[in-house]
């Protein structure tokens, strides 16, 4: 069965610079695993197309089940320079929840 | 075991002015940092220094703080703050008279020299490079433009303070943590190399310093259900020992305190969890476990720490152009269309005035100004949507050219238009950082307490 992310997961965005990093949980333990095989910092960077333009980086945290992803040249130059509305990336982490994957039913 | 509670009052200027009031006097905490300062802050402050010597400092601190006095003096408790941002000396002026007219005895502490703009010609004279930390880039290019240029720095001129007999401390640019690792190291004489500890006092500090983000605000977990959200408590950590502490919040307030909301936090602005690097210490996040025990208490246990860096990170922040923006709401029927009609209008207009742009933008509030590209197919008409034109340019006379041109705008296309946002546009100034690493010796830090 295929979910938006915002299902099976909650986390939080936040900015330096022109970095911007999203960390993400599953709500439950049993989503970890599909988390960890699907959500790749490449298919986070190809789900980013056009507003990240730099390179993704994940951290695991397994003990936590969620990962930490810092993503570059992310927020049009960092927020003191953006001409973006959400010039601090608070809503990154939101457009990830829309991702889509696949779970055990 | 001796236990020290110290709570985040504050998490940005401009956060809930009540929040470290209501922590003051509905719980007993030994100490609250208020963290008044993010990257841009400083900028904005030099700016308003300028226009009145008198500012430049956090203003709302002191209205806390008037009303904070009473408390603190029954309970002993100590407040810390960078509200100083840019003009200590102002803030502590005001501070010293809002506690003689209290008609109570304090000794107020102040830490100066992290403001060291007039030291730059001097640093590269010296052969401090100052290269962009990210690029590599010589600064050189962008001194012209200098308005600020502020050392993060950690603990030691804060302890100073502390030894000092200082119960309210006023700062200018420390690092956040520093506010709340500075008095565990006094409370607990932890040991110089004892990096364990020292992280244990970031891992506090980066809890709390965002005030609500840790207690219930921004919880994506289960925001339907915080508990009286307008009322909601700050944190509190709890510590006895190195390597733990006990996150909560203030006493009989709203807000939550679980290890969702703290799972939330902990990575908040953190790029390697194991390599957060703060003056102190390099603090190890990364194998971090939460235990929820009762409620709204949370144990959070494995923070380690290895050795502080030998740099200080110094940040200039110097002016990189002028921003106008406009924003013109539209109606159905046909209410996209329209908006975008209206951009075509303005981008031939700005092109007709010659306008030399940097860059410029139109976004569409309600379809796509917050994701961009990310957002999703429209699957129906818009009852109403709102243009966000945006330019960027060089100088002040080139961002006006933006100005004049958006009220016409309104008669020139097609029909129902909503008032213009805000009115006449204005263009502002946009500040740009320019981070990079400097000796630790290369600045020289000094406290002062003085007693009222």
């Amino acid at each position: 069965m295929k979910v938006q992310l915002r299902e099976i997961a909650h986390g939080r965005c936040g900015d330096k610079s022109d970095t911007s990093n999203i960390c993400i949980y599953a709500r439950e333990h049993k989503y970890y695993a599909a988390m960890e095989k699907q959500l790749t910092a490449e298919v986070v960077r190809h789900h980013f197309e056009g507003l990240v333009f730099g390179d993704v980086i994940r951290y695991d945290l397994p003990q936590l089940d969620g990962f930490n992803f810092v993503m570059h040249h992310a927020l049009d130059g960092g927020a003191t320079r953006s001409l973006r509305l959400d010039s601090l990336g608070k809503c990154m982490e939101a457009a990830l929840l829309r991702f889509e994957i696949k779970i055990d039913e | 075991m001796k236990t020290i509670r110290i709570g985040g009052g504050q998490g940005f200027w401009g956060d809930l002015n009540d929040a470290p009031v209501t922590m003051a006097k509905q719980d007993c905490v030994d100490y609250i940092a208020c963290d008044y300062l993010a990257e841009l802050t400083l900028s904005i402050m030099r700016r308003q220094q300028e226009r009145n010597p008198e500012r430049g400092y956090a203003r709302d601190f002191i209205t806390a703080l008037k009303e904070m006095l009473p408390d603190l003096k029954e309970k002993g408790t100590k407040v810390i703050t960078n509200a100083g941002g840019m003009n200590v000396k102002a803030a502590v002026e005001v501070i010293k008279q809002a506690v003689m007219e209290s008609g109570l005895h304090f000794k107020i502490g102040y830490v100066l020299g992290d403001d060291v703009k007039d030291l730059i010609p001097k640093l590269r004279a010296q052969g401090i490079s100052m290269e962009h930390m990210d690029t590599g880039e010589s600064i050189d290019r962008i001194l012209p433009n200098m308005v600020n240029a502020n050392v993060y720095y950690g603990v030691e001129p804060i302890l100073e303070c502390l030894e000092g007999g200082a119960d309210i401390i006023i700062l200018g640019r420390s690092t956040d943590t520093a506010m709340f690792e500075a008095p565990l190291i006094y409370e607990f004489g932890w040991k110089e190399d004892d990096w364990t500890a020292k992280a244990t006092g970031i891992l506090a500090g980066h809890l709390c310093e965002c005030g609500a983000q840790a207690t219930g605000g921004n919880y994506d977990y289960d925001w339907r259900n915080v508990p009286r959200p307008e009322f909601l408590g700050y944190p509190i950590a709890e510590i006895s020992e190195p390597g733990r502490l006990i996150m909560t919040k203030t006493r009989n307030t709203g807000g939550l305190v679980t290890p969702q909301s703290i799972k939330e936090q902990l990575m908040y602005e953190i790029h390697d969890p194991s390599k957060y690097i703060t003056p102190d210490v390099v603090a190890d996040f990364s194998k971090i476990t939460l235990n929820g025990l009762e409620q709204d208490r949370v144990a959070v246990n494995g923070v380690t720490g290895h050795p502080r860096p030998d740099t200080l990170k110094l940040c200039v922040g110097y002016l990189e152009g002028y921003r106008n923006i406009a924003y013109l709401p539209y109606s159905w029927p046909d209410a996209l269309e329209k908006a975008k009609m209206a951009a075509q209008i303005l981008d031939k207009r700005m092109a007709m005035k010659g306008l030399k742009a940097i860059r410029t933008r139109a976004d569409y509030l309600g379809l796509n100004a917050l994701h961009g590209p990310l957002a999703p197919e429209l699957q129906q008409e818009l009852n109403e949507v709102v243009l966000r034109y945006a330019v960027m340019t060089e100088t002040r006379a080139e961002a006006l050219k933006l100005t004049p041109e958006i009220a016409p705008v309104s008669n020139l296309n097609g029909p129902a238009q909503g008032c213009f946002f805000g009115g006449r546009t204005r263009p502002s100034e946009v500040f740009a950082l320019w981070p990079t690493l400097i000796p630790r010796d290369a600045v020289k830090l000094t406290s002062y307490v003085e007693e009222v």
